[in-house]
């Protein structure tokens, strides 16, 4: 045994992971949604003896990474494995544990201590994945898993006493009403803007001249904070709707989706002109003349040679604007344009936490699993694993 | 002092101009505002004085700024040394990741973690801002040639003096870049920091909303604009007298 760590990342998480685990409350237990909850660390949360377990499996990887010559990545990734799977485990074993018959209304609040072990785990695991060199997609494998192994629990009903899903419970039909009307939304900003982008990003490569102007005009937009330009959009468009009856036959209205589309398509432009441009000068002359040379038509050249090209840089564009609509859907649900936004901002009225949770949760795994998507398709074009 | 010195603050100057009109003339716009909002009480938001949310708001800005600088230069140093090179991948990967993360979720689990009011604010806007500077020194740090190092150690210069003299000065305009896109996203989040009680320009626009008030809502949003084309502009007339490669946007 050598005293000098071989692998020093893994057992700094690890220890931060244990040092969180045993110091923060792992759950606490409300009686009801009004009254106070009582805080459990996480032996009194889940026993001993789940608590050494997990303790010992922990420190295993610690020590496995440090002090093995050439550290078993494959064996501490499957270590990795099993301590995600007992996260959803261990909030059904507290229920198991502490719900009982005469607390009908009791509910599970997830604690710090579970939250700062999620977090350090999904750190091992980036660290992990770029040690045994997995392919991102393994990474989204995983996560995907994860979620699969956390909606099967939910769905035997082992998360029942959770206050996430008392909370869910309560607003089954809102909730798929917000995520219809945030994935909507994105998907009609991104759709639009391609669209719109595509049409100036061909304009300004035959006008070259209004390239400064344009993109200075967007760049000015992407600066303007979202809820400044949803505020500024009210006004006029509520001003449209009077004016105009038959707009107001298709909602169209000051608040609501109206002025959260356009502020999310002005938002979108920026990305998507800039990467298509990008994208179009990008291809070598070499290579279109080769094409030209080899007899292809103009149609020829742009579908068969230029595209496949520009695909990528494309793809890299959409993925920054997918993003940056979902996080700016959010707060378009305080001109009331729905989404998982109205959760958030309904549980910051109320100072009701687990429904800001509610809300807040969706968006993350939206925002991870686009970036994950995205990424691998535009790794898929490009021919080379992503990174 | 040339014109083009001069030229160069235009912009700035101009925005400046406009938001210091902004924030001390909107009251007296009472006319033009009953016009938007004909049947409301009160045209002009009068809760606070837009000169002291707008002193807030960037106080808040500002602090959040030297917060990420601080921790994310200082992280890029620390894993770009010898001694820390184990946690680069780690440390360049979650600046990237994290950028993921929309900013008014990071905001609104800030409340859960930190309760109502400035301070899970100025967490979030920390946290967060972090990102784009940690990932643009990294970027600034790595992009430095092997041999210009190389010959400044040559020169018989201490590992400080190579970090102060040669290494930080030469990525200091992709480090401003990152920093120019962390305070926009800064400025945009703190003004929906007023949904979790932190006192900002957002106020008037969320006081608008709830009572809908779309006169409230306009003054808020001009202000907020103003406030971010200025400090922008600036950081653009920084970015522009910067060595090297000015203007490298890697946000």
């Amino acid at each position: 045994m050598r005293l000098r760590p071989v692998n020093r990342v893994i057992p700094v998480l690890v220890l931060m992971a244990l040092a969180l685990l045993w110091s923060l409350d792992f759950v606490s237990i409300q009686a009801n949604r009004i009254v106070p909850g009582s805080s459990l660390g996480l032996v009194a949360a889940v026993g001993m003896r789940w608590a050494l377990g997990l303790s010992g499996v922990l420190a295993l990887c610690g020590l496995l990474a440090a002090y093995v010559r050439r550290p078993p990545y494959g064996v501490l990734l499957a270590l990795l494995c099993l301590l995600l799977a007992q996260l959803p485990l261990s909030l059904a074993w507290v229920g198991e544990q502490h719900i009982t018959a005469e607390l009908a209304h009791a509910r599970v609040g997830i604690g710090a201590g579970f939250w700062g072990l999620l977090f350090l785990l999904g750190l091992l695991s980036i660290e992990l994945q770029q040690r045994v060199r997995l392919h991102r997609a393994g990474l989204l494998g995983i996560g995907l898993g994860l979620l699969l192994l956390t909606l099967g629990v939910a769905h035997l009903g082992g998360l029942e006493p959770l206050a996430l899903m008392r909370e869910y419970q309560s607003r089954r039909q809102q909730f798929s009403s917000a995520l219809y009307s945030h994935l909507g939304l994105v998907a009609a900003a991104v759709g639009v803007s391609l669209l719109l982008g595509a049409g100036l990003a061909l304009l300004i490569n035959r006008f070259p001249a209004i390239q400064r102007s344009c993109m200075g005009l967007l760049s000015v937009i992407q600066t303007i904070p979202s809820l400044a330009l949803f505020g500024l959009l009210i006004a006029p468009l509520s001003y449209l709707s009077a004016q105009f009856p038959l707009l107001q036959q298709f909602g169209v209205r000051g608040i609501g989706w109206a002025p959260a589309l356009l502020a999310l398509i002005a938002y979108s432009l920026l990305p998507i002109v800039r990467n298509i441009g990008v994208a179009l000068q990008a291809v070598e002359p070499s290579v279109i003349d080769a094409a030209h040379g080899m007899g292809m038509s103009p149609r020829q050249v742009f579908f068969q040679v230029r595209l496949p090209l520009a695909l990528p840089v494309i793809i890299e564009g959409v993925r920054v604007t997918t993003l940056q609509a979902i996080g700016l859907t959010a707060v378009a649900a305080l001109i009331g344009a729905g989404g998982f936004g109205t959760f958030i901002f309904q549980g910051l009225g109320q100072a009701a936490m687990d429904l800001i949770v509610l809300g807040a949760l969706p968006i993350l795994l939206m925002a991870l699993l686009a970036d994950s998507l995205f990424s691998l398709l535009a790794a898929h074009y490009r021919g080379v694993p992503a990174p | 002092m040339t014109a083009s010195h001069w030229q160069g603050w235009r912009w700035p100057l101009l925005w400046l101009g406009l938001l210091l009109a902004a924030t001390f003339g909107l009251p007296q716009l009472e006319a033009g505002f009953r016009a938007i909002e004909p049947g409301a009480r009160a045209v002009i938001y009068s809760q606070a004085s837009f000169s002291g949310l707008l002193v807030k708001h960037l106080l808040l800005v500002a602090a959040a700024a030297c917060a990420a600088v601080a921790l994310g230069v200082g992280t890029a140093i620390m894993v770009s040394r010898p001694w820390g090179r184990d946690f680069l991948p780690l440390a360049s990967q979650v600046a990237s990741i994290g950028q993921t993360f929309p900013p008014v979720a990071v905001l609104a689990l800030a409340v859960p973690a930190l309760g109502f009011g400035v301070l899970p604010t100025l967490f979030a806007l920390v946290l967060y801002g972090v990102l784009p500077i940690l990932r643009n020194s990294l970027a600034g740090l790595h992009g430095i040639a092997p041999a210009v190092l190389e010959a400044a150690r040559g020169m018989g210069m201490s590992p400080w003096q190579v970090l102060w003299q040669v290494e930080l000065p030469l990525a200091s305009a992709v480090i401003v870049a990152g920093s120019r896109t962390s305070v926009t996203i800064n400025i945009a989040t703190a003004a929906i920091g007023s949904t979790i009680g932190a006192s900002t320009l957002g106020d008037p626009i969320i006081s608008g909303l709830v009572n809908g008030n779309s006169a409230y809502v306009v003054q808020g949003a001009l202000l907020i604009g103003l406030l971010a084309l200025t400090v922008d502009s600036l950081f653009e007339r920084v970015q522009n007298r910067l060595p090297g490669p000015a203007a490298v946007a890697l946000g």
